[in-house]
């Protein structure tokens, strides 16, 4: 049978951003898959080599616009463990509430957008609506919906308020997370779609490096957060599925929301008793780290998020480096969309939850 | 995993903090880590130019069963052994670094530009790397 090439983006909707998959059909099956990327790219890494510490700080956010928080803390935090700032337990509860709002939010996001993919159109506006409380609540605590550098060295902007707005989204989202369910979970159009489409073995995500929800979903009990000093007084049970479709990565996302929500409450509960806010301020201006090599890590929505700083003790970094989830689902496309039909490919990519400023840094 | 079993089948190599540092036989010490200490996943490879013509490549490897991290080190001039048919991640790392540091891997057959459009001048992450005004240096 003779192949056809097919384009597959960049400017695609359901790419999400712009991703160009290079898609190689035998009849209506996929043989190969090269994606391109790189439409995205603005040179974080680059432009952290000019900029000190304080300049690039605004900028990390935008390296994931769907889950700023997270990169916010992981850059704030290396230079709070290389100058040895501990951090007050108010100051660790809020970050630790804003995350996980972020996380649902970004999950939300994805849940809508996915759907959106297979062709169900309602879902996209129940998740904004319940978004947008999230949205409308960072706007009131930090000025801004998205990339919102709140987070500052050592401590956070101003201290946290509003929290009765948390309270109420966490009152409403299980409801709403219940609708959901009853809406997308047991649909026998979302089940013919997703079930059994992009399996992912535990040997093939581990290969591919893959993280977070997608390497759960495939019935691995490996969360960063267990690890994490932020979420060391906090319970949780990372959502470990062994389905290893995108039906079970979408139901691992479903249920990290509730595992999130869980979360807030206990940290509201923090906040609550913990009402002292102190936190140890550095002066930005003259910021330069010790010689040597620093290298954290997070949990992010999309897998592990990692940053590396070689620092040769001047005002900005010799060397940083960003390492995120979805560079690695990415590259996962090459194998999971071989010998899968075209019309699955839009549902496989969706689930692995890719986004592309992330991709692209 | 065990340093000094390490040692010994590996002479050239030494430890440097957290570092284990070696001098060549890349591809030979990653395998033999995978396969005889669980090492199953490469989180990523760094790359760093030292400012001297050489790079510094870091593999950073883990171990889902014991949670552990482990990091190899190696300094290179333009080319590298290429570990891709071990880790199907090194892929993407390396045509990334083979992208903005310009290290060939010897091995990787998708090596090209990942992030830079085709024709591009130069590899911005090096420290020697002329900035132009970008219309100089495209598609010349």
């Amino acid at each position: 049978m003779s192949k056809l090439k097919l384009n597959l983006g960049p400017q695609h909707p359901s790419t999400h951003g712009v991703l160009r998959l290079i898609l190689e059909l035998e009849g209506e099956k996929i043989s190969s898959c090269e994606p391109d990327v790189g439409y995205l790219h603005r040179g974080m890494e680059k432009m952290a080599e000019k900029l000190s510490y304080i300049q690039y700080l605004p900028l990390v956010d935008r390296i994931d616009y769907l889950a700023g928080f997270f990169y916010s803390e992981l850059f704030c935090r290396t230079v709070e463990k290389a100058l040895g700032i501990e951090l007050s337990l108010r100051v660790k509860a809020v970050r630790v509430l804003l995350l996980e709002l972020n996380r649902i939010a970004s999950h939300l996001l994805w849940m809508g957008s996915f759907l959106m993919d297979l062709g169900a159109v309602s879902p996209f506006f129940y998740a904004f609506r319940e978004r947008e409380l999230i949205l409308k609540y960072f706007e009131k605590i930090s000025g801004q919906r998205m990339m919102n550098n709140y987070f500052v060295f050592g401590g956070l902007r101003r201290d946290i308020a509003f929290l009765e707005d948390v309270e109420n989204i966490i009152k409403i989202l299980p409801d709403k997370i219940r609708d959901y369910e009853n809406l997308i979970t047991e649909n026998p159009i979302f089940i013919q779609r997703t079930k059994g489409k992009g399996i992912l073995d535990k040997e093939t995500a581990f290969n591919f490096g893959i993280t977070g929800v997608n390497l759960r979903a495939s019935g691995i009990n490996l969360d960063f957060r267990k690890k994490d000093y932020l979420y060391e007084e906090i319970e949780f049970n990372p959502v470990v599925l062994d389905g290893c479709d995108a039906a079970a990565r979408y139901k691992g996302r479903i249920l990290e929301m509730k595992e999130s929500i869980k979360i807030i409450s206990q940290v509201l509960e923090i906040l609550r008793l913990e009402k002292e806010f102190k936190q140890q301020l550095i002066n930005p201006l003259n910021l330069t780290l010790p010689e040597g090599e620093y290298i954290q890590e997070i949990e992010a929505p999309r897998g592990l998020a990692s940053i590396y700083i070689k620092s040769t003790g001047e005002k900005s970094p010799y060397r940083l480096k960003w390492r995120t989830g979805s560079y690695y689902s990415v590259n996962l496309l090459r194998n999971i969309l071989k010998g899968a039909y075209l019309n699955d490919a839009i549902a496989i990519s969706g689930s692995l939850d890719i986004i592309l400023p992330e991709v692209d840094k | 995993m065990n340093w000094a079993e390490f040692k010994n089948i590996f002479n050239d190599c030494r430890l440097e903090g957290e570092k284990i540092i070696i001098e060549s036989n890349l591809l030979k010490t990653i395998e033999f880590i995978k396969t005889n200490y669980h090492f199953n996943m490469l989180k990523e490879i760094i790359a760093s130019d030292n400012g001297d013509g050489t790079t510094e490549l870091t593999y950073r490897l883990f171990s889902p069963e014991d949670e552990e991290d482990l990091m190899i080190s190696i300094n290179v001039k333009d080319e590298a052994e290429s570990i891709s048919s071990i880790f199907e991640s090194a892929v993407a790392d390396e045509k990334e670094i083979f992208d903005l540091f310009g290290v060939k891997f010897i091995g990787n057959s998708e090596l090209k530009r990942l992030y830079m459009p085709e024709g591009w001048r130069g590899n911005p992450l090096r420290k020697d790397y002329q900035e132009n005004d970008e219309r100089l240096t495209w598609n010349e």
